[in-house]
Order: C-alpha cells, then sequence, then structure tokens
C-alpha cells in the first residue's frame, strides 16, 4: 500500500463481502420456493426474497466498486484521498441506510414501508431492482455525490491517468443515470422506457467501463506490461462498448410499447455487444502472456483471467442468445433471461470487485504483495467452485429456459404458465443443488482470508511451485 | 507505422484512382437517372461500389503495401456485405 | 498477434528496409481493430436493408423516388475528394511537410463541411414534409443508415481537424507520424461506407 488513504477501502470490501454471504442465503431461499412454493411463507415470501436477493447484489457490488476506486485511485492520482473522513462517514450512512432498507424489506409488508417513508410525497417504489423506499434513493444520490466529489477532486488534483479518467467517467454516469430512479410518469410505456436508463444503461453502459478500468489497473499492477498498451487496449474496449451498448438499449423496447424501429436499432447494435467482452477476453490472456514479471499474487490473476473469459461467456454469449427481436418475442422474461442475469452479473461484476479484492486486500492487512501460499490456495478452490457452480446455474436455467419456451410459447398446444413450471421442476432442483455448492464456495472464499494468515507471505519461486 | 516504399510515387496511380473512383460515382449516378432497373443493372451498380471500395482500400488506407490478413481485410469486409445484399436482391427477383 | 504490434505501432527504424512489406496496415493498429467493428456494425445495417427490402419490393422503390439523388452524387463526389486530400496529407506528412500536410487535411475537412451542408439540407427537406422513423420501413432504413453514418462523418471530421491542429504546430515527422495516418484510415472507412450506402440506397431498385 502506497498511501495511508487508501485503507479506506477495507470497510468496503469487508461489508461487500457480508452482503454478499446475505445475496447468496436468500438466492437459496428463492430457489427452493420455485419448488415448494410455501418454503418460509408468510415470514419470507417469494417477492421479498427476490427483492432481497437482487438489491442485495446491488448493494454489495456498489460497495466493491467504491471500495475498489478508493483504493485504485491515490495510486493512479499518486497523492492522498482528498477526504479519507468523508469517505469513511459515507461507508457508515450507506450501510446503515442499506441494512435499514433490507430490515425494512423483511419486517414491514412492502405497502406498508411506502407508508411509513411517506413514498405518496415523491412516488418512486414498486418498480424492479429500485425498490428502495425514496429516503433511501435519496441517500444513496447523497452518498454517490460525496464518492464522486472525493474521487473526482483525487483525479484532478494529481496525474489524471486513462485508468482513472475511464473510471471516473464510469462513476459519474452511475450517479447521473441512477437520476433517473426518481423519474415516475404515470404511463407506463414511459414509466419502462426510463427505468431501463438506469437498469440498462448501468450494466451494459457505464458499469462496463468501470470493469474496464479496474481489470486494466490490476493488469498494470500485475504483468509490469506498459501501461501504454494496456491504455490504447481500453480505449478500443470502451469506445465499442459504448457505441454497442447505449443504442442496444433498444432490445429493452421491442414489446414495452416504444416505436417499432427499436426492434432494428436494438437487435443489430446489441447483436454487436459481445464484440467488447471478446476484446476484454483477447486483452487480459494477451497481457498475463506477455507479462514482464512474476507477480506472488496468483489468485488475482486467476480472478482477472477468470472475469474476463466470464464476462464474455455471460454477457456476450448469453446475452446474445436472446438479443434479437424474433428471438426474443419468444424467450422474453423467461428463464432465459435468468440463466443470462446470473452468469452476467458474477462473470463482469462479482468477478471483477472479487479481482479487486484479492489484489488489495493483502497489502491492506498489511502484506507486502500477496497472502500465504496456503491462504491463496484455498481461494483459488474457491474461484474455481463458484465459477464452475455458475456456470451449471446458467446451464440448468437455459434448460429450463429452452423447455419453458417450448412447452409454453413455442408448441402447437402451449401449456399454461403454471402447468409448465411444475415441469420444469427438476432443472430448479438442480439449479439449487448448483447453489449449494455456490455456497460452499462462497464460504471457502471467506476462509481464506483467516486461513495462513500467521505463515510467510508467497514468493515468485513458491507460487510457481505450488 | 512508416511505409517503406517512396511516398512520391504514391500521387500519381492516387489520382489516377482518384480519377477511376469519380468516374465511376457518375456513371453509378447516371444508371440511377436514366431510371434503369433491374436484377442486372443492380448488380452491376454493386459491383462498381465494390471495385470502389477495393481501390479505396488498397490505394488510400494503403493496404496494397502490407502483407497477411490484413491486406485483404476491407476485401474480405466487402465481400460480406456484398454478397448478401446480391442474395438478397437475386431471392427478390426470383420472388 | 494483434498486440505485439500495439506496442511498437509507432514505427519502423527508418532507413531501415525491412525485406518483407509490414504485417500491419498504417496507423495505429487501435484504430484498426475500432474499424473492423466499424465495418461489422455496418455490414449487417446492409445486409438488414437488403433483407427487408425484399419482402416489400415495392414499397422501397416507391419511396426511393423520393429521395435527392443528385444531392447525395454531390456528396459522394465530396467524399471522394476528401479521401484524395488525406492521401496527399499523408504524403506530405511522411515527407515531413507539416505545413503541407495541414493544407491538405483542412481541404479534406472542408469537403466534410460540403457533405454535412447538403445532407443536412435533405434531412430539412424530409423532415419537413413530415417523414420520421415510424413512417415506414423504407424511411427507417434510410434515416438510421444514413444519419448513423452522418455521425461519423461528424467524428471522422473532429479527428481529422486534430490531426491538421498538430501538424500545423509541427507535431509529425518523417519518423514519427502514426498520427496522420491513423485519422487518415478512420476517414477512407468513412468514405467506404459511403460507397456502398449511396448505390445500395440511392440507386439500386
Amino acid at each position: 500500500m502506497q498511501y495511508k488513504s487508501q485503507a479506506v477501502a477495507k470497510p468496503y470490501f469487508i461489508a461487500a463481502i457480508g452482503l454478499f454471504v446475505g445475496q447468496i442465503l436468500f438466492g437459496l431461499i428463492l430457489g427452493l420456493q420455485y419448488v415448494i412454493g410455501d418454503f418460509m411463507f408468510p415470514e419470507i415470501p417469494f417477492n421479498v426474497a427476490r427483492m432481497v436477493h437482487t438489491n442485495l447484489l446491488i448493494v454489495w457490488l456498489l460497495f466493491g466498486f467504491m471500495g475498489a476506486a478508493y483504493y485504485l485511485v491515490p495510486e493512479e492520482a499518486e497523492r492522498e484521498l482528498v477526504s479519507p473522513g468523508l469517505a469513511l462517514l459515507m461507508f457508515w450512512v450507506f450501510l446503515v441506510a442499506g441494512a435499514l432498507t433490507i430490515l425494512g424489506y423483511l419486517l414491514v409488508p412492502y405497502s406498508g414501508l411506502a407508508e411509513l417513508t411517506r413514498n405518496e410525497l415523491l412516488p418512486t417504489m414498486g418498480r424492479e431492482f429500485l425498490e428502495q423506499p425514496t429516503i433511501t434513493k435519496l441517500g444513496i444520490v447523497v452518498v454517490a455525490l460525496a464518492f464522486v466529489f472525493n474521487i473526482g477532486l483525487t483525479i484532478l488534483k494529481g496525474r489524471k491517468t486513462v485508468v482513472s479518467l475511464v473510471l471516473l467517467i464510469g462513476l459519474v454516469g452511475l450517479a447521473v443515470f441512477f437520476l433517473f430512479s426518481f423519474y415516475n410518469p404515470d404511463n407506463l410505456v414511459k414509466d419502462k422506457y426510463y427505468w431501463w436508463w438506469v437498469v440498462h444503461l448501468w450494466v451494459e453502459g457505464v458499469w462496463e467501463l468501470i470493469l474496464g478500468s479496474i481489470l486494466a489497473f490490476v493488469l498494470i499492477k500485475t504483468t509490469g506490461v506498459d501501461r501504454e498498451v494496456i491504455e490504447k487496449w481500453l480505449y478500443v474496449i470502451i469506445a465499442m462498448t459504448l457505441i454497442t451498448g447505449i443504442i442496444g438499449t433498444g432490445h429493452h423496447f421491442y414489446w414495452i410499447g416504444a416505436p417499432e424501429y427499436w426492434q432494428w436499432w436494438g437487435s443489430i447494435f446489441s447483436a454487436l455487444e459481445p464484440i467488447p467482452f471478446f476484446m476484454m477476453t483477447v486483452f487480459a490472456f494477451n497481457m498475463v502472456n506477455r507479462r514482464r514479471r512474476n507477480h506472488p499474487n496468483k489468485a488475482a490473476i486467476l480472478w482477472a483471467l477468470g472475469t474476463a473469459v466470464m464476462a464474455f461467456l455471460g454477457a456476450g454469449v448469453w446475452g446474445f442468445l436472446h438479443t434479437l427481436s424474433p428471438v426474443n418475442y419468444y424467450t422474453h422474461g423467461t428463464q432465459i433471461t435468468a440463466a443470462h442475469g446470473h452468469m452476467a452479473f458474477y462473470g463482469a461484476y462479482v468477478m471483477i470487485v472479487l479481482t479487486m479484492i484479492s489484489y488489495a486486500m493483502p497489502m491492506l492487512r498489511g502484506r507486502e504483495a500477496a497472502n500465504s501460499n496456503r491462504s491463496q490456495v484455498l481461494e483459488m478452490w474457491s474461484f474455481w467452485l463458484m465459477t464452475v457452480s455458475i456456470v451449471f446455474i446458467t446451464l440448468f436455467l437455459t434448460g429450463a429456459g429452452i423447455l419453458q419456451v417450448y412447452l409454453q410459447r413455442f408448441s402447437a398446444d402451449p401449456l399454461p404458465f403454471m402447468v409448465v413450471q411444475d415441469k420444469i421442476a427438476l432443472f430448479y432442483w438442480m439449479r439449487e443443488v448448483a447453489g449449494l455448492v455456490f455456497l460452499i464456495g462462497l464460504l471457502t472464499y471467506v476462509a481464506s482470508f483467516f486461513v495462513g494468515s500467521r505463515e510467510p507471505e508467497a514468493t515468485v519461486a513458491v507460487a510457481e511451485k505450488a | 507505422m512508416n511505409t517503406t516504399e517512396p511516398t512520391r510515387q504514391l500521387i500519381r496511380p492516387c489520382t489516377l484512382v482518384y480519377a477511376v473512383l469519380m468516374l465511376l460515382t457518375l456513371v453509378t449516378w447516371g444508371i440511377g437517372r436514366a431510371g434503369l432497373s433491374g436484377l442486372g443493372v443492380s448488380l452491376l451498380v454493386l459491383a462498381f461500389a465494390m471495385l470502389k471500395g477495393q481501390l479505396i482500400g488498397d490505394w488510400f488506407m494503403g493496404l496494397r503495401g502490407v502483407r497477411g490478413i490484413w491486406r485483404w481485410v476491407v476485401v474480405i469486409w466487402l465481400l460480406i456485405p456484398g454478397g448478401l445484399i446480391s442474395l438478397a436482391f437475386i431471392l427478390s427477383y426470383r420472388g | 498477434m494483434m498486440s505485439n504490434n500495439m506496442e511498437t505501432s509507432a514505427a519502423a527504424p527508418v532507413g531501415v528496409q525491412p525485406a518483407t512489406r509490414p504485417a500491419y496496415p498504417p496507423g495505429d493498429l487501435a484504430i484498426w481493430i475500432f474499424i473492423l467493428a466499424e465495418l461489422l456494425v455496418f455490414a449487417v445495417f446492409f445486409a438488414a436493408y437488403a433483407f427487408t427490402r425484399m419482402n416489400h419490393v415495392e414499397l422501397f422503390n416507391e419511396y426511393q423516388a423520393t429521395l435527392n439523388r443528385d444531392a447525395a452524387l454531390i456528396n459522394t463526389l465530396a467524399l471522394l475528394t476528401s479521401s484524395y486530400f488525406v492521401m496527399r496529407g499523408v504524403v506530405a506528412a511522411r515527407e515531413g511537410n507539416n505545413a503541407l500536410c495541414a493544407r491538405w487535411i483542412w481541404a479534406a475537412v472542408a469537403m466534410g463541411v460540403v457533405f454535412v451542408v447538403v445532407k443536412s439540407t435533405e434531412y430539412a427537406h424530409h423532415l419537413g414534409a413530415g417523414v420520421s422513423l415510424s413512417t415506414n420501413d423504407f424511411y427507417m432504413f434510410y434515416l438510421s443508415l444514413t444519419f448513423f453514418h452522418f455521425m461519423h462523418v461528424i467524428l471522422g471530421m473532429v479527428i481529422l481537424a486534430a490531426v491538421a491542429v498538430k501538424a500545423r504546430s509541427g507535431g509529425y515527422s518523417v519518423e514519427d507520424h502514426t498520427g496522420v495516418e491513423t485519422g487518415a484510415s478512420y476517414w477512407h472507412m468513412v468514405d467506404l461506407l459511403w460507397l456502398i450506402l449511396f448505390p445500395l440506397v440511392y440507386v439500386m431498385r
């Protein structure tokens, strides 16, 4: 760790991992409810479990992004953070607001939560992923503003690199597009239309910039390849991301009542969205193959390469599967979407945050560059457990989705939704088993922080023998 | 990357290429103005366009002096939309 | 692998004549990756136009007749001329003549201005006639394709202007003029796309 203020990243990372565990527990409850409908009812109904599962994901990823930014920016800007105190304060504000919101979901009926938080003053609740009470949303805006201010000023006052500028654009975009969550028009078409400006332009737009810059940072640090080479790749990748991703929003506008040209615009541009992800894969492997030195943190490099591959598969390939309008006509809102969602979020965003944690945490905990060999071996086990099980979750959901599309929408006599759900139950059971393996992987990951911490740090030679 | 051939010598052939490009454009425009249509005419116009694209790639973009796959990148690209457009026009005249 | 060049795209040493021709095109390889992606987008768009037309031949033929072919001719000639100017600019830069390079590149930008003005009057005419993306499939494609290309012309002009400004201040040399070639390659691509777009949308029927 070169700068003292980088230490503020640590609580963010710890909170992120904690919430990650929560997200997976609710995922398992939710997965079981697909096959045992009244499991934990009425304490945790399906809709609440789903809301907690998705909201926890977003919140912990945001914690991860913020932690990553607080760690990355001082090193790139070559100066301390403008205000480490503000960063810590915002950590507690965000954590408390997040915890209260989740408790609200769990303890009060959703409509009661809306009344309690005076939603009627500025109604923003009730939309998928944006379920948070208005007061929480305002809190998120405050946290985001303070965060962007802190990061932005540090960058502007220090050395400006492509990596940090791309990160800043991504973070500003993240904050700006979140503002559309306050726009809640009566017209249902417009409502959905602008809802995607938050959801899509986050995950297929500005978040990809954050992903790209974090990946570039970790690769610069671990491979020793020239910064100029990595920056050039970053430029090309983000340019393609923005060209395909922004107009690609159209793939959400097929069936909501938006004009017909979106069928074409959405299909053509989003069909090309895998390209930047493919470039990212080629990029990561190239840089690692051309490394100038062997970094002792093997686990971090494994995560970085894993991100590049899984983001391409999950976001790129599984996204392409159902992005063309004639295909989406049949697959819209089926388990195909769920399959894509799981692998894309894991491959792109979960893994990039874990990459950054894997790289930064040893230093934050006082190591020179890497954890002990034993800790790394355990962490790499967790990598494989989680990654392989998410592949299986995706495959099972894809199987469920294909069957669902056929039985419910494509066959000569389509069956009703619930009848089909019964017929694909086997896939849901297998998904649940894969989910359990994922939890084991996650617990292994957590354990890797407590194992071998008294043992000496891994060195290049030792790490290579392993 | 710097080219290795003496650059002065590029100007004369490129000027000739420019004249050919202008001429083919006028012919294409003339075909449109004369109201000519039909599969043969359409494919001819398309062939002119692909020839023009290939001249741009070879001479203006300088791919003529490159070896390997990059030498053919524009030609290969032209064949993709060119082939698909031809196919669509052939099918529409059949059907 | 492509990255080999991304590291050293600035230069084969001058005066050393490699026995073989270069393996990579002029300009920064990054721009070529970008050009490939752009070409792919347009290829898909062109094919979509042709196959949609296949199912609506009469509609497409009818509304194609409402387009201004003369304006398209002027624009094609303008882009071809600008590409020629850019080529002259590259030659000047390779010889280390920054002032001449800047003049040629500015001339190319001026041709770009011609294109933008002519295309804008076409758009004004159509929009004035109440045409929109939702009018019919032909206009949807006409407006989408040409406008997407139009944005590329503007981006290309910005890139060329940046090159010209740098050349004017003596920023290139016989040893290092990758920047000129990079901008030139992008501009030629803009021209190349229009060369397919013009016959496809305005002439073929």
